[in-house]
């Protein structure tokens, strides 16, 4: 301390010029790697708007205007994007609706009532998240292909009924989010149980619903491996899927067409990002920790 | 003045059952039954069937087409293990995993500590949080095929290193290097997933008091030493989950080796996961489903030893034994009291 007091300032100059130095080797790291994640992508949207020719001709990060025309190139070889993003719109949405609400409400169950299985499903819902649900695929295709619902988009959103994920987010959330107090006055007041979650917990928790909304709404619209066993008319694919047929030989020859595929199938969730992105990181960090 | 206040609200939904005891307990349990039933429903139907379902297949030699099946026992499971593919697929997927896993908790807990650090006083957190974590959000079918496209022999990649920089003087034929593509790939799961455990991991550290660090200064603790003795283990529940769901995740690593060369693992069956190698035995012409299940199964038993081990290891026992503490001073307090009314 006394030191401090005496007043050293040699030795304070060169802490803080040691301070500036690793400060600024910092930022160039943190400059180098926001590189590393944003140039792949960057040179996926610009090559999106350019004519094969000129993506052969070598990288450049300036967009060319080509966009439409891609697409047109895409549309004349069969591929139908509108009725992919349709697809994987309709997916996607009811998808988010059921697992938003039901999630909400097996959590509201767990965190305000007191019954026999409270703890036993606080426990089984953290054990399925960690399951590796995925090695059952072959025994679900086998039973969706027994009851007729193959080709169908039906196998592909009502199990979001029980996300195990959400649930788990929705209960962190609600944990800080319930008054009980307000459950009371309900209840004196006479409203039903249902009611009091549809009418006050609901507008209550429309923050974590939102949050938890975006992530149900990106992990339906990026799933590739359920569709692609579930799903085998062209009609119906969902975006990976036909982003994943674009590596076929009938697009070979058509470079600006294939990175219009890629670009089209991430930029609705690039948009959303941008306008988000606090909001989806913040939910994540809220969601993940604490356990 | 019976409202409990806001400062006991973690305990409050005990407090009602109190309440609800007095005035309709069953109906109130029958309304949260009712409201669990859809998702207890719909996990057996779309969880905990199909599992079973599976467990059932891989004994039987079901193949697509057939409509008629036999049960055979174990001879799937016998059938995998004297497979060298089998063999290769859990040893491409460790290696991909790992040489993705180790530089992701590095590299994220690097920038984790420095995005943290009060005397770096990094500005503009949330933005870089932003741009580190948008990798994840895509779709990795397209980040699949994307990074293949990159690396096609007239791909970006050579353009940049043949044309811009001359490291190589002629273009390099990426998708027939074995070890070049699990490195891909692993830095494609790199590049996924260090943004998610960033934030993961910035969220447990702000968890923790600055007065801790504080008080290791005035004790003359340097930075390494408070990093770890300090930082590690609170973050060890954060930690052990990371790892975990890391680990369940790679083990089912399909979308990206499946997609970024041949759909079959090539070059060399280098990229062939489990995962990979079940969907080829399914879609197989002859479409062996009894034996893909078998490989499922197979990834599932390797997934939870492996996880249930990592639990083990790195358990807490510091922890447990302070529950154990706090469980027994609760029963004496209890028990006090109650001896305490009787009196």
């Amino acid at each position: 301390m006394s030191n401090h007091v005496k007043g050293n300032t040699n030795e304070d100059l060169r802490n803080r010029v040691s301070l500036a130095a690793s400060r600024t080797a910092v930022y160039i790291v943190l400059i180098f790697i926001a590189l590393i994640c944003l140039v792949p992508i960057w040179l996926m949207l610009v090559n999106a708007t350019k004519t094969t020719s000129d993506i052969q001709q070598g990288i450049s990060l300036i967009p060319g205007g080509n966009f439409f025309n891609n697409w047109k190139i895409l549309d004349d070889k069969g591929m139908d994007i509108p009725r992919g993003i349709l697809n994987s719109f309709i997916v996607s949405g009811f998808t988010t609706v059921l697992s938003v609400y039901f999630s909400m409400m097996t959590a509201y169950a767990i965190q305000v009532y007191e019954f026999k299985l409270k703890e036993f499903l606080k426990g089984f819902v953290y054990f399925i998240v960690l399951m590796p649900t995925a090695v059952s695929i072959v025994g679900f295709y086998q039973y969706v292909a027994k009851l007729g619902l193959l080709n169908s988009y039906i196998p592909l959103i009502l199990p979001a009924i029980a996300a195990a994920g959400s649930v788990f987010f929705a209960k962190q959330y609600l944990e800080s989010a319930i008054i009980m107090d307000l459950i009371y006055t309900a209840r004196i007041d006479g409203c039903s149980e249902f009611g009091i979650f549809h009418r006050i917990m609901m507008p209550l928790a429309k923050p974590g619903m939102f949050t938890l909304a975006i992530f149900a709404f990106i992990a339906s619209w990026n799933d590739y491996f359920r569709p692609t066993l579930l799903i085998t008319k062209q009609e119906m694919y969902t975006l990976p899927l036909l982003v994943g047929s674009l590596r076929g030989d009938t697009y070979r020859q058509e470079l600006g067409a294939i990175y219009f595929g890629y670009a089209i199938s991430v930029l609705p969730v690039i948009i959303g990002y941008v306008l988000m992105a606090r909001q989806i990181v913040n939910g994540l960090s809220l969601g993940s920790v604490k356990e | 003045m019976l409202m409990p206040s806001a400062a006991t609200k973690q305990q409050m939904p005990v407090q009602g059952s109190v309440k609800l005891k007095r005035g309709g307990k069953v109906q109130k349990d029958y309304t949260a039954y009712i409201m669990i039933a859809p998702f207890i429903i719909a996990f057996l139907a779309f969880g905990f069937y199909p599992i079973v379902n599976t467990l059932y297949l891989s004994l039987t030699n079901a193949t697509l087409m057939s409509r008629n099946y036999n049960m055979q026992g174990l001879k799937n499971f016998e059938l995998l293990l004297q497979d060298k593919f089998f063999f290769q697929s859990i040893v491409n997927t460790w290696k991909i995993w790992i040489l993705n896993f180790i530089p992701q908790i590095g590299i994220a807990m690097l920038l984790a500590v420095w995005m943290t650090n009060v005397r770096l006083k990094i500005r503009a957190i949330g933005f870089w949080r932003a741009v580190f974590y948008l990798p994840n959000l895509l779709m990795p079918a397209t980040v699949a095929v994307l990074f293949s496209s990159l690396f096609d022999f007239y791909g970006v990649a050579n353009q940049f290193l043949v044309g811009s920089l001359h490291v190589f003087s002629e273009a390099m034929d990426f998708k027939i290097n074995e070890t070049f593509m699990q490195g891909l790939v692993a830095y494609i799961q790199w590049w996924m997933w260090f943004g998610n455990t960033l934030i993961i991991l910035i969220a447990g550290m702000s968890s923790i008091s600055e007065s801790l660090y504080e008080a290791a200064m005035v004790d003359g603790a340097n930075t390494f030493t408070m990093f770890r003795k300090i930082t590690i283990p609170v973050l060890r529940p954060v930690l052990v989950y990371t790892l975990v769901t890391s680990l369940v995740g790679g083990m089912q690593m399909f979308d990206i080796p499946y997609l970024i060369t041949d759909q079959r693992g090539s070059p060399n069956g280098s990229l062939m996961t489990m995962f990979v190698l079940m969907y080829m035995k399914f879609k197989s012409s002859k479409g062996h489903i009894g034996l893909a299940s078998a490989t499922g199964i197979m990834t599932f038993i390797i997934t939870a030893v492996v996880a249930l081990i990592v639990f083990f290891l790195l358990r807490d026992k510091d922890e447990l034994a302070l529950q154990k503490d706090r469980k027994r001073y609760k029963k004496q307090q209890k028990i006090k009291a109650r001896g305490g009314a009787a009196k």
